[in-house]
């Protein structure tokens, strides 16, 4: 691994640390998902490849919060998963979360504006940023 | 050794780790896990490889690292109400004061008991009970002097052996069950 792709994953952990519940919300927001699911879906976004052992137990603990409903299903022969899905709670989280996402979004633009340092080689991963991959 | 048996392994190993968590959350969590581990490997056998057990557990972490992933989003819980806090650190505060204390006195007993049984089988007439103040006051120790044993509030005999190491099981067993009784409630009170 270079120094540079090293020092993106780091940031990416970083980031990821105050911003994995929003995503977890977000990820059930349109429809239930159990567990795998939930982890494929956000192994599909770059910076989003977080491991099982950090998934679930924040799962158990946003259901203990109250955020997330969790109920076991079983379809036919498949063996039984517990889905998760959004509560009221949950949904204003999200609300709130979103919003504050957006502003610390907007306020890091405006500071990366304000600095006097081009984007240069950087402006590559910057266009790729959120973009989802495959 | 078979994937099955890894797979086994591995959450028997974890369900040793998440001993503070209610029977009820913990045999949920263990089911969830498992639940996981298999649809992992119906997934790479559907993309047409082999399922890897090694590496399907190895992205779980070791079980002691996982549980306490779990334990300590617990133990943080859901914030109190306004004006709880207080009196949820007294309460955690004490709880294992309680615990620490209770292991101490639980096992020191049961320690000093065992301890006694066998030094009353070297020196049969040298451990004595005495009851004194017409049975009020009950004392138990090692005689320096045997002849003492003739008095009539000394008691000495094989017999106490058996008994200090009845009463040895039964105080290190009581022990043991309000210690897990206390670690439960330490750990799982914000949710009573």
């Amino acid at each position: 691994m270079t120094e540079a792709s090293n020092q993106s994953a780091k940031w990416d952990a970083q980031l990821r640390k105050g911003t994995l519940e929003l995503a977890i919300l977000a990820a059930v927001a349109s429809e239930e998902k159990y567990g795998l699911a939930i982890l494929n879906y956000l192994h599909s976004f770059e910076t989003m490849v977080i491991s099982e052992g950090t998934l679930y137990p924040l799962l158990d603990r946003l259901k203990r919060e109250g955020v997330l409903n969790a109920k076991w299903h079983q379809e036919g022969e498949v063996r039984p998963r517990k889905y998760y899905s959004l509560t009221e709670s949950g949904l204003e989280r999200l609300h709130i979360l979103r919003a504050r996402w957006k502003r610390s979004v907007v306020d890091m633009e405006s500071l990366l504006a304000d600095t006097a340092i081009g984007e240069g080689n950087g402006a590559d991963s910057v266009t790729e940023t959120g973009k989802r991959k495959g | 050794m078979s994937g099955r048996e890894q797979i086994s392994n591995y959450l028997k190993s974890f369900s040793r780790y998440l001993a503070s968590l209610s029977s009820e959350d913990a045999a949920e969590v263990i089911q969830e896990i498992e639940s996981h581990i298999y649809d992992v490997i119906d997934q790479q056998e559907m993309a047409g490889k082999e399922a890897n057990i090694e590496s399907i557990l190895a992205g779980l972490g070791a079980p002691r690292v996982l549980a306490e992933n779990y334990v300590s989003h617990i133990q943080q819980g859901t914030p109190p109400p306004k004006g709880f806090r207080p009196l949820t650190s007294v309460t955690k505060g004490l709880s294992k004061t309680l615990y620490w204390g209770m292991l101490a006195f639980g096992y020191g007993t049961g320690l000093a008991l065992i301890v006694l049984a066998f030094a009353n089988l070297l020196l049969p007439n040298g451990i004595a009970f005495w009851v004194e103040a017409e049975g009020n006051s009950v004392a138990v120790g090692f005689l320096s002097n045997p002849i003492l044993a003739n008095s009539d509030a000394t008691i000495t005999g094989l017999w106490i052996t058996p008994v200090a190491l009845v009463s040895a099981y039964a105080i290190s067993l009581l022990t043991y069950r309000i210690l897990a009784l206390l670690k439960r409630f330490a750990v799982g009170y914000q949710y009573a």
